[in-house]
């Protein structure tokens, strides 16, 4: 269970970005947080992986195992000289605890034949995908995931929501996505948590659907 | 050639830089630091100074002074993220200072040309020693952490996250570059070491190979730049550092070379 209560953040430059920042998220669930650019999702989600301390209030976490897909997969240096392999193998390596088969996670994402090859010369979504084996192969209880589809092809985009939605109905687990697919997010997350002017709150994605979009559209890509 | 000791010292010295400093070379390339390798070698400069004052082994002494420099620099890294290269001149600048003072005020006499350029003629079996003490703790971290490394050069946040205690390995890694310095010194010289640390890995890097490939060629490439500098300074009784840095340079154009090459070959075989 992850439990945030009363939650501040500011930036030196930033004041006040998050400001009383409430929520819970229950083992099994699947929350998507959605605000537009700048509204402090990626700075909630490094508050919660402990890369950043809170300016005030608590962030309760009983998950003993998170893993982490970064946004920033499309500003990688695309001549940085590592396979796929090397990639899953060093965090195998450092995590050298109850991590599963790299060539399993391989197969889970259809990436096997992409085993050997660079990271600079794969396709934004295989890219993607790499850092989504990555983040599996340790079997964490919390996924966080920030923008996933963000700048990917359709092809890989859906394989990653089926991929996401089955882990999370099937292997119960926990889930965080950071959101701009509002479609994405509506159909696969059991929470919607909207970020917006420092305040958040929690909404269930059919009412989403229904009430929000209406008055907020301008507000959000989707 | 080889029927002379202090060849045969600096052969057995070379065979260890040769390997160490693309090694650690390959890390602070891909970090953006490779000016790294030029602020600390000043840095051994003030080290080698301060040692001769006291009378220690300048690889001693210029280990000790260029790791408190590193440590240092990793230390600021952190706090002025935006401002990396200023950090390197300040700690240049400091070091410089240093080693000028005291060798300007006669508190010290070294030989400025070989420390500046390189030497063969003056290493002796007591350096070799260190050099191998150095060298083969150094190796042995690397292929000890070199998972760590790796993840933390290519996604140093995601190593943090995955558990890897990124803070002492980046410590024990300024330690180790200051090793690598300190032994380089007494052949290369303190004006070509950033040289040696930089281009043979910027070579191997043109190959787009794995991150393993990559840093075995860096030390192939080395070894090349090296053995062959050595010899050729023997025979034109020139210091090693210059004709050490010319050959890195070549090899590296030769390389780009050859992918050209390679490249405009498959272009054509495409078009045919
Ligand atoms: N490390 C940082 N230091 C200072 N300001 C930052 C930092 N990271 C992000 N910011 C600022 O905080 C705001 C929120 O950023 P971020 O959390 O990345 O937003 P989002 O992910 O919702 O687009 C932005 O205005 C950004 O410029
Ligand atoms: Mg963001």
């Amino acid at each position: 269970m992850l439990k945030i209560d009363h939650l501040y953040f500011s930036y030196n430059n930033v004041k006040n970005l998050l400001t009383d920042i409430n929520f819970t998220l229950n083992d099994g669930e699947y929350i998507s947080i959605i605000g537009s650019n700048g509204s402090g999702k990626s700075t909630l989600i490094r508050l919660i992986l402990k890369l950043i301390e809170p300016t005030d209030g608590t962030i309760n976490n009983t998950f003993k195992n998170m893993a982490y897909v970064p946004q920033r997969f499309n500003q990688l240096n695309i001549h940085f000289p590592i396979t796929v392999r090397e990639v899953l193998a060093s965090y195998k390596k450092v995590r050298h605890n109850g991590c599963q088969d790299i060539s399993e996670v391989l197969n889970l994402l259809n990436l096997k034949e992409k085993e050997q090859t660079l990271i600079g010369q794969l396709s934004g979504g295989q890219c993607q995908k790499v850092f989504i084996a990555r983040a599996l192969l340790g079997n964490p209880d919390l996924l966080v995931l920030d923008e996933p589809s963000n700048g990917i092809d359709v092809k890989s985009r859906d394989e990653i929501y089926e991929l996401l939605a089955n882990l999370n109905k099937s292997k119960k687990m926990s889930i965080i996505c950071v959101e701009h697919n509002l479609q994405a997010a509506v159909k696969n997350s059991t929470l919607l948590y909207h970020i917006k002017k420092g305040h958040g709150h929690m909404c269930l994605p059919e009412r989403y659907a229904q009430e929000y979009i209406k008055n907020d559209l301008g507000d959000i890509k989707c | 050639m080889l029927e002379y000791s202090f060849m045969q010292n600096a052969f057995l010295i070379s065979f260890f830089i040769a390997a160490l400093c693309p090694v650690i070379g390959m890390f602070l390339v891909l970090r953006r630091y490779s000016m790294m390798g030029d602020t600390l070698s000043h840095a051994s400069l003030a080290g080698i100074s301060i040692g001769m004052l006291a009378n220690q082994n300048p690889v001693l002494s210029s280990f000790i002074v260029v790791s408190m420099f590193s440590i240092i620099i990793e230390w600021l890294r952190k706090h002025f993220r935006t401002y990396a290269e200023l950090i390197l001149v300040i700690v240049l600048s400091l070091s410089i200072g240093i080693a000028i003072t005291l060798l300007s005020s006669g508190l010290v006499h070294a030989n400025i040309d070989s420390l500046m350029f390189g030497s063969i003629l003056t290493v002796t079996k007591s350096d070799f020693y260190w050099v191998l003490f150095f060298s083969v703790i150094s190796l042995f971290l690397v292929y000890r952490y070199y998972a760590e490394l790796m993840f933390i050069v290519f996604d140093e946040e995601g190593a943090v996250i995955a558990g890897a205690n990124v803070k002492l390995i980046n410590y024990l890694f300024a330690v180790l570059v200051a090793a690598t310095i300190s032994i380089s010194i007494r052949i290369v010289g303190i004006l070509v070491i950033s040289s040696l640390i930089a281009l043979p890995i910027a070579a191997s890097l043109q190959l787009e190979k794995s991150f393993k490939q990559t840093l075995w060629y860096g030390i192939l490439f080395s070894y090349i730049d090296i053995f062959s500098g050595i010899v050729l300074s023997y025979w034109l009784d020139a210091a090693p550092g210059g004709i050490i840095a010319i050959n890195s340079v070549i090899l590296l154009l030769i390389v780009l070379f050859y992918k050209h090459k390679i490249r405009s070959n498959k272009k054509r075989i495409i078009q045919e």
